[in-house]
Order: C-alpha cells, then structure tokens, then sequence
C-alpha cells in the first residue's frame, strides 16, 4: 500500500482501507510521521478543500474525517516515540446549556487531522472548563452553540476568561449555526469559524 | 420601535410547508380578501443559504409595496440578511419552528428547560420525511449500511427525548403511529417519546398583528420597514 493510495482512500473515507494501509504502511518501514504528513494531513486538506468548494457536504467530509482518526490511532504509538511537533493545543467545547455537538466533533476532527493537538471538552462546557483549558496550555479557544439562547454563554465564557487574567494568552474562535461574524466582534472573540473547514483555516492563521 | 403599517396595504405570507394546515386554518377566519398565502419545501433551512436566496427572491419578487409576513424563525441564519426592499416584513422572533408549534417563545424555553437534549417532531415533519428514521433510510441508500449506521449515530447519540409536538389530539392520533415508528428506531440512543400539544396562540398572535391598525409587534415579532434589514442579532434574546 502506497501513501498516495492512503490518502486516497481518506479522502473517499474509507476506513477500513486506511486502516490496512496505515497498517502496511508501517510494516513496510515507512516512518509514522511521513504516513501522516503525506497521507493523513494532505488528504485532510484537499477534503477541506473540496468541502469549501462545495464539491463534497457534511457526510463526506465526517467519513474522511473517521478514516484519517482510525489511521492516526495506529500512528500514535509510534509517533509518541519520535519528536513530532504538533501543530498547536486548541480547546474546544459546546457551551453550557447547549447540547449540540455534531458541528463541534466535525471541528475537532478537521484539526486533528491538520496536526492540531485537540482537547475536546464535550458539550454543556461552563466558562470555567474553558479558563481551565487556558491554564492548561489551551493556545486556542473553540466554542459552539446552536441556539440564540445559548449564545449568552458564549459571551459569559469571554468574560470569565478575562476575569482570570487569561484571555491575552489565548485566542477565542467561535461558530455555530445562529452565529455570526458580528456576534464574535460584539463578545471580543478573535474570530468566526462558518465551518469545520474555515475553522481549521483560522485556527492555523491564529497561531502562525 | 415601529409600528404596523395602516391597514390597506397588500399582505403576502411566505412560509415554510410545516405551518400550511395550521395558518390556512386560522385564514378562514380572516376578514376580506385573503392574504396571497405561498409555501417553501421543508427541507430548505439544510443549506440556510438556500433559503435565504429563496426567501430574497421572493420577496423581491412581489410588485406592490406590501406587508410580507415570514412563516419562519431565523432557521440557521437562513432568515438574517434579508433585505425588505420597499415592503414591511413581519416574523416570529424564535430560532425555528419549535416556538412556534409550541405556541409561544416561553413555551420553548420551558421544553428545553425540561430536557435539553430534544429531538422534535411534527406532523409537517413527519409528511416531509425528516425525521431520524427516514433519514437513517435515506443515508443507506446513498453511503451504504455501515456508513449510514456511523452518521446516525454521531448526530443522534445525545438526545434523550423524542417530543412529537401535535395541534390537538385528533392530530395526535393520527401520526401516533407513524411518530412511535421514530420512536422505536431512537430508544437505541435512550431516547424517551414523548407527546406534547401544541398551541397556535403563536400564529394567531401573528394574524392578529397583520389585522391590527398600527399596532406594535411587541417583544415576539420582528417588524422590519422599507429599506430595512432583517439581522441575526435582533433574533438574539437577553433572558
């Protein structure tokens, strides 16, 4: 099984086909940080990509997503073992009150597989959860809500992370299906993320 | 805050197709020529900007300055940025349907109180085949079984409660069947079924606004005049 063949089939989100390759590739000798940063990140970048373009929707881009974790799950092991930087620490939660959370496991996916080191918080996440992210090495902040009624947690999280003195070391992304580009600006988030794809996208410029 | 225009103006009622049997029943009550009364596909609010184009079309398409009532919520976003042009529009000022199939916004809010993690149902919803059985269907047809199984799962597995919301108990009775079918394919996530009755207090507060003379649209209803811009952050509510 070649790299090229892996990242083909994570772009067509095929699991069990990643799984045998990345399992080939590894029998094979080829090292753990080649078969993800030419397989698994690249693939997850053209799936971003296509998503943006509009060639692929929601489903499409979830199956890849599946595909690269199962193929990152047998890397880690040996990537643990190597020195392979991550891409940066970002923390990331549906805010308290909300229990959505698709929109939420397609982010932490997308940034896992553009390298990110991803603490997912789960859903109904309260503002200290958040500061505590921080205070943990949380370079990057994600917050979700999928009601205008939940939305106001968003807000209360801001104002939790400077009441602890945290916000300047952190940068807050949000996004979510009532939110918008203004409501970021209004609550002092750094940015608005319109999709796991865009938010990837941003979190990268955020912390370049 | 503005206020109704004076009656005399034209009314065009644009909406989605799940509230075609309750506003048409509320019609007949109304006085004088009726409303030019247009539905949209359920499914529109999936890509919200599609919605958005359509709604926009069609109120630009209308001729005569009128009073153009939304049968929507703000749906996504699907309904922000939608530009009145030289008419009056009038919307309920909830996210979607669910307030509105309820009766009121406090109504809502009492639900989610109750049991965050809900999964909605209506008959509207029912006959347009968006509910997670259908759509567990749909997705196998299209991804294959193990696939559609996974999809499912992601989006489902926090719910806890299947509310089939009806307008009364005859219609209750009649998609009883259909909504425990739903019900049957969800207890794999421990989803509960449960049946709650609506109210049409919320349209029929809508209706009476439009037949007001220069009312205000109070705190439930957006009122956005010629020119004017219907925007995301006037949905957003402080309670």
């Amino acid at each position: 099984m070649t790299l090229e063949q892996i990242f083909q089939n994570v772009v067509e989100g095929e699991m069990a086909a990643v799984e045998a390759g990345v399992r080939s590739a590894l029998e094979q000798g080829i090292p753990a940080d080649r078969i993800l940063n030419e397989a698994l990140i690249q693939a997850m970048a053209k799936v971003g990509r296509l998503f943006e373009e509009g060639e692929i929707f929601v489903p499409e881009m979830l199956f890849a997503a599946r595909a690269m974790q199962t193929g990152l799950k047998l890397l880690k092991p040996a990537l643990a073992a190597t020195d392979v930087q991550s891409a940066g620490k970002v923390a990331i939660g549906t805010v308290q009150g909300d229990l959505h959370d698709i929109g939420k496991n397609l982010v932490v996916m997308m940034l896992e597989g553009a390298g990110f080191e991803v603490e997912d918080l789960g859903t109904d996440v309260p503002p200290e959860k958040f500061v505590q992210a921080v205070q943990n090495g949380a370079q990057v902040i994600g917050m979700s809500a999928l009601l205008t009624t939940t939305m106001a947690s968003m807000l209360k999280t801001m104002e939790a992370l400077r009441a602890a003195g945290v916000r300047e070391h952190v940068k807050v992304v949000i996004g979510g299906a009532p939110v918008t580009d203004a409501y970021a600006r209004k609550i002092g988030a750094d940015a608005y993320a319109a999709d796991a794809s865009v938010a990837t996208r941003i979190v990268r410029q955020l912390i370049a | 805050m503005n206020a109704l225009p004076p009656p005399g103006r034209p009314v065009v009622i644009l909406a989605c197709r799940v509230f075609q049997h309750w506003l048409e029943n509320l019609l007949q009550a109304w006085a004088g020529a009726p409303p030019a009364l247009t539905f949209f596909d359920y499914g529109l609010h999936a890509v919200p900007k599609n919605l958005r184009q359509t709604i926009q079309a069609a109120i630009d398409s209308v001729d005569q300055p009128s009073l153009i009532v939304l049968g929507y919520g703000l749906c996504g976003n699907g309904l922000s940025d939608i530009r009145a042009g030289q008419h009056f529009l009038l919307i309920p000022r909830t996210d979607d349907c669910i307030a509105i199939l309820l009766g009121s916004y406090q109504a809502y809010r009492r639900e989610m109180d109750r049991e965050p993690g809900t999964y909605y149902l209506s008959k509207g919803w029912l006959e347009a085949g968006t509910n997670p059985l259908r759509e567990s269907q749909k997705l196998a047809e299209k991804y294959g079984a193990e696939k559609a199984a996974w999809l499912m799962e992601v989006q489902y597995h926090k719910y806890r409660r299947l509310a089939m919301v009806a307008r009364d108990g005859d219609e209750l009775e009649r998609y009883r069947s259909q909504a425990e079918a739903v019900a049957a394919y969800c207890a794999r996530w421990d989803m509960r079924y449960e049946e709650l009755l609506g109210s049409d207090g919320y349209l029929l507060r809508l209706i009476e606004l439009v037949q007001s003379d220069g009312a205000q649209p109070g705190e439930d209803f957006l009122l956005i005049p010629p020119g004017g811009l219907l925007e995301q952050a006037l949905f957003v509510r402080t309670d």
